[in-house]
């Protein structure tokens, strides 16, 4: 904390901006519980049942959240720059599966001429995010080699900039070439987004859905993995390496280029996988489909400690909670969930810019 | 050097086959082929061919560019590169229609999956033929493209006559801009120029059209806006992507304030400017007190999150009896000279004229004051500046609050020009327009944002045809000219010269000498 590291301070004078924090978060608090009094005291008007979906729906948009944000939190530690066309990333492996999955429905199979999907259907879901992943891979590097890395060290605003440029052109791309309706993803035979278990909460029935399930533990499984990639391999090493400071790792021996194409091959996987996933488990996706998820990520990312692996997941099943209860528990109209996540960006950045989980960063990297 | 030619000629011919196939997914080849069709009286397929071989022959050409370490190299060598990437160009495009065609052929319908693919365009990408015909066309045409581009670029860039040419070329420029500079930079050449500059502005809105009036208003509008970006982005160096809100608060108050239908207020047009001005002026500072004593990243996407929740917020039912919720505001006030309408295309040129003089002399004046080269000095880096004793949070959110105030000024003029504003008029298009034209245009600098404004705003209209292009070129733009020429178009002195800067900083490519041992790099 810089109060502490400051013994030498003789007075301190409250300044103005800070008596703005203290009446805007005593409003905010007083607003929160007056809703809260309303809603489960007052009103009653969710039952535990309600209650236990949302959080199940918050835990499963924070899981892909979380997968999204990662890649965000990774080139942030690397180039300290936004890379604002992940979100992009994320649609064009949505798009990939699309695609995919729907190949295999028409593709035949042996005798009977069932198509592949239904007779094998554990490898058409290997197949479906095989080519999401890949897909999303190749985008992530290209990006940066088109667009990032012959920026660097221009002024900060340059590639910021260049990376929304980057963000509008793919997303229209992907409008142009795929249309501007929404896609209906397949319902695949093994992971039907009806079917569930159901659970009997308060006298009624609760569907957890296959799906769901499926996607919190696979990212859960991507997440831990990706985690022993940094702390324990040698491309971890040398991206921490790099991450502290780039001269000194180039000098090191680290070539620093192929590990900044190396971070973001590991944020295009993940995101890829991410993009898959809503296709399977929301069933929609559109050209600007990465475009919420992706600000939502980013939010995340700040909530949790831009920059901070396991902050970032925090931050993400953090968020999915809260703009699914949110609404909910503060008795708004549910289209205001996206309102409630950014109200909340704001707030950390007046009450805590280093998020959750991050150490108070240097001005330089803040 | 033959190792080296291949990657070259295959690095172009990728680079050929992927700009084409992209072409051709997004449709296009077919626009630019119709249009070319349309311009020339030529048939479509023709336009077709001509469209891809020119492609083709200057792709050719880059593939004959020497680069700076080998002086001269050999013909062979050239023509090696050349047929590279023709072959490499013209395999991947010849297999991608190929496959198309043969699909079309066998009856499934491309166009459920990808949009632009119908049968029509389908048809003109075969040119008439079979789809092995088309195929080998379309693997020829590269080819043939360039080795022609490549020969045609070396043979004309080592013709004797070349550098007498252009030496003459220069000296006749020269001989005509430089008496017209010089004539320009007295002082009754700079009168007469003012004066023939302001004859022009009064004199134009009675001559043109509604329809140009009206499209050019936007272009003006499009200057103020992009003019009021310019101090927040250009000079203070901070990126805001939420620019529409403070339109967005500009049109509201005019509509809320002068139109019947929500609240029946009813002011007058001459009331309420100032009051929305000064509104979105209040709002700007408002939203960047939480964000601007962060860096710059941050302040992006938050501004970006607050132009969506605006959007939202009008948009939504339950704040409907405010802002009338997804249906506008209908029939807003319109000024009036002492009784007398001023309500026409032309009175409002007018009006957006004098705005835009207004704006620019305003921004000129701020941009050499105390406060102008304090935004410089954060821009070019917020440490020092702290430590000259600028207070940066104060300049931000000024700079903050007076883009704020122009962009409210042009959304009051675009509310009551067209006497309707609604939720959808707000979307991230429109600060990301502006954010173009201030970039393309050329940060902190006035002409640059004008000139920005025209190219982005003007020439749209009148290509019409690529207007499904317009947002996708934006965006390539905008990476093209952060790659290629980040100082923008007419770029401010100062600006250009920190590019430079920049980049020759940079251009000793930064990468590490290579380890001695194995097992040195990760």
């Amino acid at each position: 904390m810089p109060e502490s590291a400051a013994p030498a301070r003789i007075r301190k004078r409250i300044t103005p901006y800070q008596i703005a924090q203290i009446v805007i978060g005593l409003g905010f608090l007083a607003f929160v519980a007056w809703r809260l009094y309303e809603v489960l005291v007052v009103e009653h008007t969710y039952g535990p049942d309600t209650w236990l979906k949302f959080a199940i729906s918050g835990l499963i948009v924070g899981s892909v959240y979380a997968l999204i944000t990662i890649g965000y939190t990774l080139v942030y530690a690397i180039l300290r720059m936004i890379n604002f066309a992940h979100s992009e990333v994320f649609m064009v492996g949505a798009f990939a599966g699309f695609f995919v999955f729907e190949a295999l429905k028409s593709l035949p199979v042996g005798t009977g001429g069932h198509p592949f999907i239904e007779v094998y259907p554990i490898p058409s879901i290997i197949l479906g995010f095989a080519a999401g992943i890949v897909t999303s891979m190749v985008t992530g590097v290209a990006l940066e080699r088109i667009a990032y890395r012959p920026l660097r060290g221009a002024p900060r605003l340059v590639p910021l900039i260049s990376a929304v440029g980057a963000s509008i052109f793919l997303q229209n791309a992907a409008q142009l070439m795929f249309g501007p309706q929404r896609r209906t993803f397949v319902n695949l035979p093994a992971l039907d987004r009806n079917l569930g278990w159901t659970l009997t909460v308060g006298g009624k029935p609760v569907l957890i859905t296959y799906t769901g399930v499926f996607t919190f533990i696979l990212a859960i499984v991507l997440l831990v993995s990706l985690y022993l990639i940094v702390q324990r391999t040698r491309l971890g090493r040398a991206m921490r390496a790099v991450s502290e400071n780039k001269q000194t790792a180039a000098l090191m021996g680290i070539d620093v280029d192929s590990v900044i194409s190396q971070t973001f091959a590991i944020s295009g996987v993940l995101a890829g996988a991410a993009g898959v996933m809503w296709g399977i488990h929301y069933g929609q996706i559109h050209a600007y489909v990465g475009f919420i998820p992706g600000i939502k990520a980013f939010t995340a990312a700040v909530l949790g400690g831009i920059g901070n692996i396991p902050g970032a997941m925090l931050g993400a099943m953090t968020l999915g909670l809260i703009e699914s209860l949110g609404p909910g528990g503060l008795g708004m109209d549910f289209q205001l969930k996206d309102v409630i996540a950014f109200s909340i960006l704001v707030l950390v950045l007046i009450f805590r810019p280093s998020g959750i989980l991050g150490e108070v960063l240097s001005e330089e990297k803040l | 050097m033959i190792a080296s030619d291949i990657r070259q000629g295959l690095r172009t011919g990728m680079l050929l086959a992927i700009v084409v196939v992209f072409l051709f997914l997004i449709g296009a080849t077919s626009t630019l082929a119709d249009i070319l069709a349309g311009a020339l009286k030529l048939g479509r397929a023709v336009s077709l061919q001509t469209v891809l071989a020119l492609l083709a022959l200057w792709l050719g050409s880059q593939a004959a560019k020497v680069s700076i370490e080998e002086k001269r190299p050999r013909w062979i060598n050239t023509l090696l590169r050349a047929a590279v990437a023709g072959l490499s160009a013209g395999l991947v495009i010849g297999l991608t229609t190929l496959v198309f065609l043969r699909l079309h052929e066998s009856g499934i319908n491309l166009r459920t999956y990808l949009y632009q693919l119908s049968p029509d365009s389908l048809d003109l990408w075969s040119l008439g033929r079979s789809a092995e015909g088309a195929a080998v066309f379309h693997f020829l045409l590269p080819l043939v493209g360039c080795l022609l581009g490549a020969v045609l670029a070396r043979g004309f860039r080592e013709a004797p006559w070349r550098s007498a040419t252009g030496r003459r070329v220069g000296a006749l420029r020269e001989s005509i801009t430089r008496p017209l500079a010089s004539a320009a930079r007295t002082r009754w050449g700079r009168i007469l120029l003012y004066a023939a500059l302001g004859a022009v502005l009064i004199l134009l809105p009675l001559r043109l059209n509604n329809y140009w009036n009206f499209t050019l208003g936007t272009v003006g509008i499009y200057v103020l806006m992009g003019l009021g970006l310019n101090i927040v982005v250009g000079l203070a160096g901070l990126l805001d992507l939420g620019y529409v809100v403070f339109f967005a608060v500009g049109s509201y108050t005019i509509g809320l304030l002068t139109a019947p239908t929500p609240h029946h207020l009813m002011w007058d047009f001459w009331i309420v400017l100032p009051i929305a001005i000064f509104l979105a002026a209040i709002i700007g500072v408002l939203l960047g007190v939480p964000v601007l004593r962060l860096r710059g990243d941050y302040l992006a996407i938050v501004t970006l999150g607050f132009g969506e929740i605006i959007r939202v917020l009008l948009k939504a039912e339950a704040l409907s009896s405010f802002s009338n919720g997804p249906r506008g505001i209908p029939s807003i006030g319109q000024p009036a000279f002492f009784g007398l309408p001023f309500n026409s295309s032309a009175d409002f040129m007018y009006m957006i004229i004098f705005s835009v003089l207004l704006v620019i002399f305003l921004t000129n004046r701020l941009q050499n004051s105390r406060v102008g080269r304090a935004w410089i000095a954060i821009r070019e880096d917020e440490t020092v500046a702290r430590a000259m004793g600028i207070n940066t949070l104060t300049s931000k959110l000024l700079a903050f609050g007076i883009g704020a105030a122009f962009a409210g000024l042009g959304g009051v003029l675009f509310a009551s020009r067209s006497q309707f504003t609604g939720p959808d008029d707000f979307n991230l298009m429109v600060s990301i327009n502006v954010l173009a034209v201030v970039i393309v245009g050329g940060m902190g600098s006035i002409p640059g944002v004008i000139a920005g404004a025209f190219v982005l705003k003007g020439l749209p209209e009148v290509l019409r045809e690529l207007d499904a292009y317009r947002i996708l070129s934006f965006g390539a733009l905008l990476v093209a000219m952060m790659v290629l020429r980040p100082e923008g178009l007419i770029p401010s002195t100062r600006r250009r010269l920190e590019m430079q800067q920049a980049r020759a900083a940079v251009s000793p490519p930064a990468t590490p000498v290579s380890p001695p041992g194995p097992g040195g790099t990760a």
